[in-house]
């Protein structure tokens, strides 16, 4: 089963999606996917944050913040891919190139996202819901939001539930809640 | 009259074209420079209607009530510009503020109102 979550920032999109992920692998392993390429120590104190409300679940950490389908060599299991805003902001804006502007990088990696959503068997994203303000942006802020609003529709359509969360709260769009 | 809205980038000209099977040609694309084609089906990028309206000084709420019989079996669609911060500058909080005072206009005239969500619709009314 795969289910897609987005949300604000802080809407508890991360908490729920660790308690699905839980729910999908069952007795079985359960994989992490850390994306995240901290910057600073704002990005570190965030994965502290994180690996302190997954401590003592079980899951697998596997870092891996822009191939998924190297995460499939793990093994069966349930993927719990936090977050999808910032694996594709990592191939879009990469490191290695001094965080310059890779459309080529990034609809790569999105391509890569869809592969890896098609071949999972079970998993749930967690992606930033950030396409409802009036801002006008630069391109590469503009392209970036359009690869991400594109991720949110074609994972919605490979994904058996797609759910919304604000305030800690989840409204269903398609699909069921994991048993 | 149908009312779609939603965020950026979330599938709402396709979602109107697989439901209500309209063609690509069905569909004007609103500018901020020039008035709508009325004799479409669809109208989309409401909000830079709204831009056109501000630009040109014309009450877009006149402007519905007069071609009222031409707008009655439309689908409106509008980007949900309404969760940001308030805009620093004075033109777009005006844009915002009517746009926004439009969407309810129209969403009360509409038989069917829905927000897209990642390609997925909720219906609201």
């Amino acid at each position: 089963m795969k289910i897609l979550i987005a949300g604000g920032s802080k809407s508890g999109k991360s908490d729920y999606a660790q308690t699905m992920a839980l729910q999908l692998a069952g007795p079985g392993r359960r994989f992490y996917v850390a994306t995240m390429i901290p910057f600073d120590g704002e990005d570190q104190a965030r994965i502290a944050s994180h690996r302190a409300r997954r401590a003592g679940l079980g899951f697998e950490t596997v870092e891996e913040p822009r191939h998924l389908l190297r995460c499939l060599e793990n093994g069966p299991g349930a993927y719990l891919i936090d977050s999808v805003t910032a694996l594709l902001t990592n191939a879009l804006f990469p490191q290695e190139e001094d965080y310059r502007f890779c459309p080529k990088e990034g609809e790569r990696c999105l391509s890569e996202l869809l592969a890896f959503a098609r071949r999972a068997e079970d998993g749930v994203f967690v992606m930033d819901f950030i396409f409802s303000d009036s801002g006008l942006y630069p391109p590469e802020t503009e392209y970036f939001r359009r690869l991400l609003g594109t991720a949110g529709q074609r994972l919605a359509a490979l994904c058996d539930t797609v759910l919304e969360a604000s305030a800690g709260q989840i409204f269903i769009h398609k699909g069921a809640l994991p048993k | 009259m149908v009312l779609i809205f939603g965020g950026a980038y979330q599938g709402k000209k396709d979602f109107v074209l697989a439901e209500f099977g309209l063609k690509k040609d069905d569909i004007c694309v609103c500018s901020p420079e020039s008035a709508p084609d009325l004799t479409k089906k669809c109208l989309a990028s409401m909000e830079n209607f709204v831009w056109y309206c501000l630009n040109q000084g014309v009450d877009e709420m006149n402007y519905f009530r007069c071609n009222s019989a031409l707008l009655e079996d439309k689908i409106f669609i509008f980007r949900d510009i309404f969760c940001g911060v308030v805009p620093m500058s004075k033109e777009e909080r005006a844009w915002r503020e009517a746009t926004g005072r439009a969407m309810q206009y129209l969403a009360g005239k509409a038989d069917r109102v829905s927000r897209i969500f990642c390609g997925l619709e909720q219906r609201l009314k």
